[in-house]
């Protein structure tokens, strides 16, 4: 679920830290940069692993901040494909579930990744019918899903106004295997 | 301009993870408003700490590793078996490919292996607390970080990793607003 990914960053340190010692003044500027983003193919960076090079130090002329070339390594939420995840239902609808990890929401099921036959019941929930026994996917059951894809889509260059906010890292899940699906199935 | 210099440096469990997490401070209890740990950094916290990670430890994750050496299973097999603790012996053919193949009729002793080596989860309100607990080692166990390990499909170098110390250090700002950014 979580790789280190090492990159090399320009990185400019405005002179009001000039007071802090210089490792962890480039830091704080690299969390701030970084901090709960995402990058294409790389994945959602959780926390600064540890830095690895410091080089540079100049001073370009006309600017009053230093700018240093870091090498350093993020820890980094990217599941591969085919890993299986333990998350919970955040919302269900016709055309699939919505899971969560709390930290990452962008996690859908669509409906056809649902073991079969499942159908979707009027109370909003879905329920997956083995042999004639009905299980239903409760909302605060823990799901054990399988990723199926990443997708990183690009960012838009204009959005209406009441869509969705845009989502850069997408993950779609399928529970169409034994053994996944709310725990309470296979206990 | 950020350049990729090496995209997977390392693969961490939600152990390590967790590990890292604490020894930077963080911590389910009051004061982890003084912790210097990003709101962002608190949801995996979070998140991991009701996961199966949270009674592991370096000693039981190299019991287990060990103990299923003889399986040979993948990389990403034995990723998936220390973060989710599969309890149903079906779980485990989610999870490892080609299971009754490579395992047969073993099923039912490596579910009493893993239920015995990495203490089941349980909720963290602590009603219904699993009361199994860790093997004691029986050989001395040097504490080392379990061996990287690599999704199928993906040719990216592997190196093993240490975890270094953390200084303590005051961080300058806190990100209490999620934006997501696109950075190339």
């Amino acid at each position: 679920m979580f790789f280190l990914s090492l990159i090399e960053h320009t990185l400019r340190l405005p002179p009001h830290l000039l007071n802090l010692p210089l490792d962890q003044a480039i830091k704080g500027e690299l969390e701030t940069l970084f901090w709960d983003k995402v990058i294409a193919n790389l994945g959602l960076c959780v926390s600064i692993y540890d830095i690895r090079n410091i080089d540079g130090g100049f001073i370009f002329p006309g600017d009053g901040a230093s700018t240093f070339t870091v090498n350093f390594r993020w820890i980094m939420f990217r599941p591969f494909v085919g890993e299986v995840l333990s998350g919970e239902v955040e919302e269900s609808d016709a055309k699939g579930l919505r899971l969560s990890l709390g930290f990452f929401k962008e996690i859908t099921l669509p409906a056809h990744l649902l073991p079969n036959p499942s159908k979707f019941g009027e109370d909003g929930k879905w329920t997956w019918d083995f042999n004639g026994t009905e299980l239903p996917i409760e909302k605060e059951d823990e799901i054990h899903f399988k990723v199926h894809s990443i997708r990183y889509p690009p960012i838009p260059v204009e959005q209406e106004k009441d869509v969705k906010p845009f989502a850069p890292m997408v993950i779609t899940a399928s529970i169409d295997f034994d053994g996944l699906g709310p725990i309470s199935w296979w206990v | 301009m950020i350049l990729r210099l090496q995209t997977n440096a390392g693969t961490l469990t939600n152990f390590e993870v967790l590990d890292f997490l604490r020894s930077r401070g963080a911590s389910t209890d009051s004061t982890r408003v003084i912790a210097n740990v990003a709101p962002s950094e608190f949801q995996v916290y979070d998140y991991l700490v009701q996961s199966a990670a949270r009674n592991q430890t370096r000693e039981s994750i190299d019991e287990f590793l060990t103990s299923w050496v003889k399986f040979d299973p993948a990389k990403a097999e034995k990723l998936n078996l220390i973060n989710i603790k599969p309890s149903p012996a079906i779980e485990i053919d989610s999870i490892v490919e080609n299971c009754e193949q490579r395992m047969g009729n073993e099923d039912e002793a490596l579910v009493k292996m893993i239920i015995e080596m990495l203490p089941a989860p349980g909720k963290p309100e602590g009603t219904n607390e699993d009361p199994t607990e860790v093997v004691a080692d029986q050989e001395a166990m040097e504490a080392v970080l379990p061996p990287s390990t690599k999704p199928r499909g993906t040719n990216e170098e592997e190196t093993v990793e240490t975890v270094g110390d953390q200084d303590s250090v005051q961080t300058l700002s806190f990100s209490t607003v999620t934006i997501y950014l696109y950075v190339v």
